[in-house]
């Protein structure tokens, strides 16, 4: 496979990123994955962490052959995310579980197959159109589905941000699966969290992908996303793939690597392991969960 | 239910400055006790103790000699505190109530309110075959009440039975015992395994995969007790129903009229598909209060004419 992968994740305007996004590939497979944690909960960035580190644990556990079944693989894949993120919640005594958006999307056999819960989105570009996209778990995106809100309405909308969709929620994540789509030489697929499509509407990517490649055209979308969330920018996150001309000798292959061999790249902090071992229980940890329940039993009234 | 292999507390043994006066039940993970603090208030006292290792012989104090023994017993304690934390986070009056919780004897105590009155079960097995439909119904109107706070909480029972139904003496049902609650939800293969009550547990239970429990796995479980409270027993398993669906219709052991409608919410609630199922506590606490096409059967009318006050003389 000839590819070219262009990553970035930047803070914006906010005290910590917790968006994560990585890639992975053997000869014959890649894993594009993004995972926006939520702000209003404990401990997005875990959420994240884990979301990305787990599907990337999985890819490399599974596909070191194609995969038989890709659309199978991603489900499961984002449903154990969702499942490890439960586990260190129980796990770590946490009051409230963390939660997180989640894309993943595969390539093999020059076809795009993805998944999705929550409002991270993927796109497919072809030839400056947008010809796939991923349709969001949001409350505004019913909206508009209704009828009752117009997209650039839905910009500003107070509830903009509510999605009914995510790892590591009560409910297991509500998770569509995207086409099976035949890539084409110069296609991109692109996957980024709201901090990035908010800002850049996919017809403006489009229009420049025409003119240059996600290499050259992509760190200044990125920048431009920032900027214009004028000082209050989310966290922008992106990972895009082009899909070159399978015979140009100018662009890697991935045939040059070895079996069982994977190249991969995130801005996972790695510090917690993929379903990592039991951690053990000390006496601090004891003290501190009668602590906390010896608080809730006093803040709810009897 | 295994059997509590461990010593419990003496009676007249103060701890914490509760006077224990006797078990009350004692259980997988824990022995309940009857206790009163300096002013005599009586409370229900819930002692960390798995039955299944060997931690007290003697004496109060819990000793562990081994390294394994001790993680394992450690790790159940964090099921024990997820209890905790989910009692204290709701405050209702179909939820028992945690009043306090501490470490002890290289233990924790959790300390609850003592409601008077009995279980369920118990009103099953000495009273089976009167439950009137107008009872059934009354009851868990109420439950639901404490189960949709329970869910509202974000959290699920998991195991709902008749023996975690206290009924008060003044009749309101009483949702206790949390211990299930989370522990399915953690992966590891111990010696302490997830816990669930064959005939009760929702069959996505017994396939131990967390993403698909939730509200309605409680449900599959109320299906089940109200299964018990008419026919005397609990309907087939669940994993056992998944191979071969055998459940024995619950129309065909009632002793007494009830309602199509009643039969066919039990139904519902024992769907082996859980998206058949009425899916919140809210939704099935509606098809509780609808009324039933009334039927102009004489022992019908006798039946809900029955003083509630024989269900509870004892």
């Amino acid at each position: 496979m000839r590819f070219t992968i262009f990553q970035d994740s930047r803070v914006g305007d906010r005290e910590t990123n917790e968006d994560r996004v990585g890639y992975s590939y053997s000869r014959d497979v890649l894993l594009l994955a993004i995972a926006d944690g939520m702000g209003g909960h404990a401990q997005g960035e875990v959420a994240a962490e884990i979301a990305v580190a787990e599907i990337t644990r999985r890819f490399q556990q599974e596909a070191r052959n194609k995969l038989k079944r890709p659309f199978d693989f991603l489900v499961s894949a984002i449903q154990s995310a969702h499942r490890a993120i439960v586990s260190h919640a129980v796990e770590r005594n946490l009051l409230e579980c963390p939660r997180t958006t989640c894309v993943a999307c595969i390539v093999q056999n020059g076809r795009v197959f993805w998944a999705h819960a929550g409002d991270s989105r993927l796109y497919v570009l072809r030839r400056g159109e947008l010809i796939a996209a991923t349709h969001d778990h949001s409350k505004v995106q019913q909206l508009i589905d209704a009828g009752a809100l117009t997209p650039e309405a839905a910009a500003k909308h107070p509830d903009r941000n509510k999605i009914f969709s995510c790892l590591g929620g009560v409910v297991p994540p509500i998770i569509d699966v995207g086409q099976d789509l035949a890539l084409e030489v110069g296609d991109t697929v692109m996957l980024s969290t709201d901090g990035f499509w908010a800002q850049i509407p996919a017809s403006i990517i489009g229009t420049m992908l025409r003119k240059q490649g996600i290499m050259e055209l992509m760190p200044g979308l990125v920048g431009e996303a920032h900027r214009r969330a004028r000082g209050e920018s989310d966290n922008v996150s992106v990972v895009a793939m082009t899909w070159e001309n399978q015979e140009d000798p100018n662009i890697a292959d991935t045939a040059s690597l070895d079996d069982e061999e994977f190249a991969s790249s995130s801005n996972t902090t790695q510090q917690l392991g993929p379903a990592g071992p039991v951690d053990d229980v000390t006496d601090e940890d004891i003290e501190r969960a009668i602590e906390e329940i010896q608080n809730a039993i006093r803040k709810v009234p009897r | 239910m295994p059997q509590q292999a461990n010593q419990p507390l003496p009676a007249g043994y103060v701890l914490n400055g509760y006077r224990i006066e006797k078990p009350l039940s004692s259980g997988g993970f824990s022995i309940v006790y009857l206790a009163r603090d300096e002013t005599g208030t009586p409370f229900a006292i819930k002692e960390y103790l798995p039955s299944t290792l060997p931690l007290r012989a003697e004496g109060v104090e819990v000793k562990i000699e081994d390294e394994s023994t001790l993680a394992i017993f450690r790790h159940g304690l964090k099921c024990f505190f997820e209890e905790g934390r989910a009692l204290a986070l709701i405050s209702h009056p179909n939820v028992v109530r945690v009043e306090n919780f501490f470490r002890a004897n290289e233990t924790c105590y959790m300390v609850m309110q003592y409601v008077r009155g009995r279980t369920l079960q118990f009103h099953i097995q000495r009273h089976r075959h009167e439950f009137s439909e107008a009872f059934i119904r009354r009851l868990f109107i109420h439950l639901m009440n404490g189960l949709r706070e329970v869910h509202a909480s974000k959290l699920l029972h998991l195991d709902i039975k008749p023996a975690n139904i206290f009924v008060s003496m003044d009749g309101r049902p009483v949702l206790l015992d949390f211990g299930a609650a989370r522990i399915t939800l953690s992966e590891e293969g111990t010696k302490l395994k997830p816990m669930y009550t064959a005939g009760f547990a929702a069959p996505e239970h017994y396939r131990f995969k967390p993403e698909e429990l939730g509200p309605w796995s409680d449900i599959y479980s109320v299906g089940a007790t109200i299964y018990t409270c008419i026919a005397g027993t609990p309907p087939q398993a669940a994993d056992a129903r998944e191979q071969n669906d055998g459940i024995i219709p619950l129309r065909t052991l009632a002793r007494q009229d009830y309602s199509k409608e009643l039969f066919d919410l039990v139904d519902a609630c024992l769907e082996l598909d859980r998206m058949k199922r009425p899916q919140t506590a809210f939704e099935l606490q509606k098809l509780f209060m609808e009324e039933p096409a009334v039927e102009e059967k004489k022992g019908f009318l006798e039946t809900i004419n029955k003083p509630l006050s024989k269900l509870f003389s004892r």
